[in-house]
């Protein structure tokens, strides 16, 4: 009697030995950095106070009643949402350009060259882009020449056209994993569908809305959930592009939480804007798990 | 016989292993051979280290942006490096956080190779009763001016007033072909430091300060009028569009590629000028006065890591790199200053014309440094450029940046 429950004791905990490495990992570099920075978020400065003091919420009721706070929170939401509604448009359209029945190794070398956005690093974009928009740079040459400007604008540096030009370098970096993702789904659309809308009278719209939409809906809603998550907490194109400014004007919650701590060193306030990023990208990623379940 | 050989074999490993591990290694975290010649400091380290067997110098190299968020997060975890390149407005910061060693019983040994009175005194003026840092080398804050453009524009001498700088930068503007006469560079993007290299120059040349011993005093007089005769500049044309997108590395690229009359920055991009574009009909003068004789005076400093395990050995290095003809060699190949004025007649007996300007700088106008002692330095260069930006807009007068940068800075620090 004793000697099955000890087998059978033994044989439960074999699963729990498998995960054991994993959830060591996890525990070592995400739990504890995770608790790390939500106990800085609770002292009055760490790191380069020796001896901090325990202050409770109160690093939250200031950072609340923050107009800088709610103004990158605002700034966050439009960039993250136009961000990902530029990905959609953008890696949708060329996803169906790069499906179409064209010559098999030009359609590779479009699909190669779309891709290559998503292979540079921010740092690389970034300058590029200050280059273009530079008021020297190409784009106002090209705007200048067509008649379109009178002087150089300065698509960085201005107010006005400072966050629409981030939208521009975001949408550009981010499409092609919204076109390789949707890509991949449109090679699954089974052809008799597009065979038989098109028997009904279907055009091109008709059959993008009726057949192309709903089959890739389960897609589309995965993959948008995992791009808001992703733009959400995007830091580097931001801070190397516009580093949130003109004034506050691009200044998102990643780069409010680096300015706290690398430029103000107020450690225990930039843990306390992480905290907030934490949380909200925690719901996106609880709305994105319940998704795949459903898919499942 | 064969055992007898291997002990003596274990024996000698042994000894050997014994006299590497007694080799102290230090480390010297820097930016200078990211904007100089990275080969020459390994040259320096390397001279050390065949004159001191028993120390070995990591060189540790970041661009400047970089080092001041390194020093931070290193002395943080515990992991710093023992010689440290410094930047004066740094100080208080740091001061704040213990991260500096006091070099008050270093200075006053007997054996330095240097005699303390004989250094650049700006870096080592005393904060909380004791020195922290000690110069490398120095430099001015000057105007380099592409001469071609002035003699395009029609003149034959660089301004050397205010007045004459907006009439010759308004000039070469409107030579247009994409040439502009001076640049303003008020990104808010890292280190957003484009108010300390050319808004200060100029109210330093006003007879301005913004600091009132260790107190922001932003809103007064000289800084609105400083502030205003920029706003004039952007007004009548003479300022390269893009101020708010322009950085610092942009504004001296832009002169170096010969788009720009004029720029307001540390003589030490001198090198950068002479190297990268030596076909520029280039020259140095003193920044454009209102008055005053008077220069930002800036430098390479380094300092010794409190938490560092050999305070000794790193003081020897600094020493070593403050000798009277290891100085002499810094200052050449950056092509600046001495920091240890004992090696002024090494490196002027080489002196280009555009070094002998700067040394006339340097001993005749009056040098200013207020960024040292004055509290929240850094993250008030963004409040500044800010405002700054937002007047040369035209959403504010010069009276309300002033008073805005006060209030602001004073809240930072409150």
């Amino acid at each position: 009697m004793l000697k099955n429950i000890s087998n059978n004791i033994s044989n439960e905990s074999i699963p729990y030995l498998f995960l054991l490495p994993c959830l060591l990992i996890l525990g070592s570099l995400l739990s504890v950095p995770l608790y790390k920075v939500f106990e800085y978020s609770l002292y009055d400065n760490v790191i380069v106070q020796k001896d901090p003091t325990f202050v409770g919420l109160q690093n939250y009721q200031e950072i609340l009643g923050d107009i800088a706070f709610w103004k990158a929170t605002l700034n966050t939401i439009i960039f993250t949402v136009g961000s990902v509604i530029g990905h959609l448009i953008i890696g949708t359209g060329l996803a169906l350009l790069v499906n179409t029945d064209i010559n098999p190794k030009a359609r590779t070398v479009f699909r190669s060259l779309l891709i290559l956005p998503w292979i540079l690093t921010a740092v690389v974009v970034a300058v590029n882009w200050q280059l273009l928009l530079n008021p020297f740079g190409i784009i106002n040459y090209g705007l200048d020449k067509l008649g379109l400007i009178n002087e150089p604008l300065d698509w960085l540096g201005d107010p006005s056209l400072a966050m629409w030009s981030l939208l521009l370098i975001s949408t550009w970096r981010g499409y092609p994993f919204i076109m390789v993702s949707f890509l991949s789904g449109l090679q699954s659309v089974p052809k008799e569908l597009y065979e038989a809308a098109e028997l009904d009278g279907a055009g091109f719209f008709g059959k993008f809305w009726h057949v192309t939409i709903p089959q890739l809906k389960p897609v589309i809603y995965g993959v948008a959930l995992l791009d808001l998550i992703w733009t959400f907490q995007l830091f580097p194109l931001v801070w190397l592009t516009t580093g949130g400014g003109p004034g506050r004007e691009t200044e998102v919650l990643s780069t409010m939480t680096f300015r706290y701590a690398f430029v103000n060193f107020e450690f225990s306030k930039a843990s306390t804007v992480a905290v907030s990023i934490l949380i909200i990208s925690a719901a996106f990623t609880i709305f994105y798990l319940r998704n795949e379940k459903n898919r499942i | 016989m064969i055992f007898k050989k291997i002990i003596t074999i274990f024996a000698l490993s042994f000894v050997l292993i014994g006299n590497a591990n007694a080799k102290t290694e230090i480390e010297w975290l820097q930016w200078f051979a990211a904007e100089n010649n990275r080969d020459f400091y390994e040259g320096l380290v390397a001279e050390f280290e065949a004159a001191n067997p028993d120390i070995s110098v990591k060189l540790v190299t970041q661009p400047f942006g970089k080092v001041r968020e390194s020093i931070v997060t290193d002395y943080a975890v515990g992991v710093g490096s023992d010689v440290l390149g410094l930047n004066m407005p740094w100080t208080s910061g740091f001061l704040k956080s213990d991260i500096l060693e006091p070099l008050d019983s270093y200075l006053s040994k007997e054996s330095n190779s240097f005699k303390t009175e004989k250094l650049v005194q700006a870096p080592i003026g005393k904060i909380n009763g004791k020195s922290w840092m000690v110069p490398l080398n120095a430099f001015p804050f000057v105007m380099h001016v592409n001469m071609d453009l002035v003699k395009k524009a029609g003149f034959s001498e660089p301004p050397s007033s205010w007045s004459e700088l907006k009439e010759q930068a308004v000039a070469i503007s409107n030579l247009g072909d994409g040439i502009s006469g001076i640049g303003m560079p008020l990104s808010s993007q890292p280190p957003s430091n484009g108010p300390i290299l050319t808004f200060l120059p100029l109210l330093y040349s006003n007879g301005g300060r913004i600091m009132d011993g260790t107190s922001p005093n932003f809103d007064n007089a000289k800084v609105v009028e400083t502030l205003t005769f920029i706003n004039d500049l952007q007004k009548s044309g003479a300022m390269a569009p893009g101020y708010g997108s322009r950085t610092g590395g942009v504004d001296l690229e832009e002169f170096i590629a010969g788009r720009s009359g004029f720029l307001i920055s540390p003589g030490v991009h001198a090198s950068a000028v002479a190297t990268r574009n030596p076909d520029l009909n280039y020259d140095l003068v003193r920044v454009p006065t209102n008055g005053v004789n008077a220069y930002r005076v800036h430098g390479w400093e380094l300092g010794i890591a409190s938490s560092s395990k050999h305070k000794e050995e790193a003081w020897k290095f600094i020493d070593f790199l403050l000798s009277k003809d290891v100085n002499a060699r810094v200052a050449k190949a950056s092509r600046a200053l001495p920091g240890n004025l004992e090696s002024i007649d090494l490196v002027s007996a080489e002196a280009t014309p555009v070094m002998k300007t700067q040394m006339n700088i340097l001993s005749g106008d009056e040098p200013v440094e207020e960024l040292r002692q004055a509290p929240s330095a850094v993250p008030s260069w963004s409040i500044m450029t800010e405002e700054m930006q937002s007047m040369l807009r035209g959403d504010q007068s010069p009276n309300e940046a002033a008073s805005k940068v006060q209030s602001r800075w004073l809240d930072l620090i409150s």
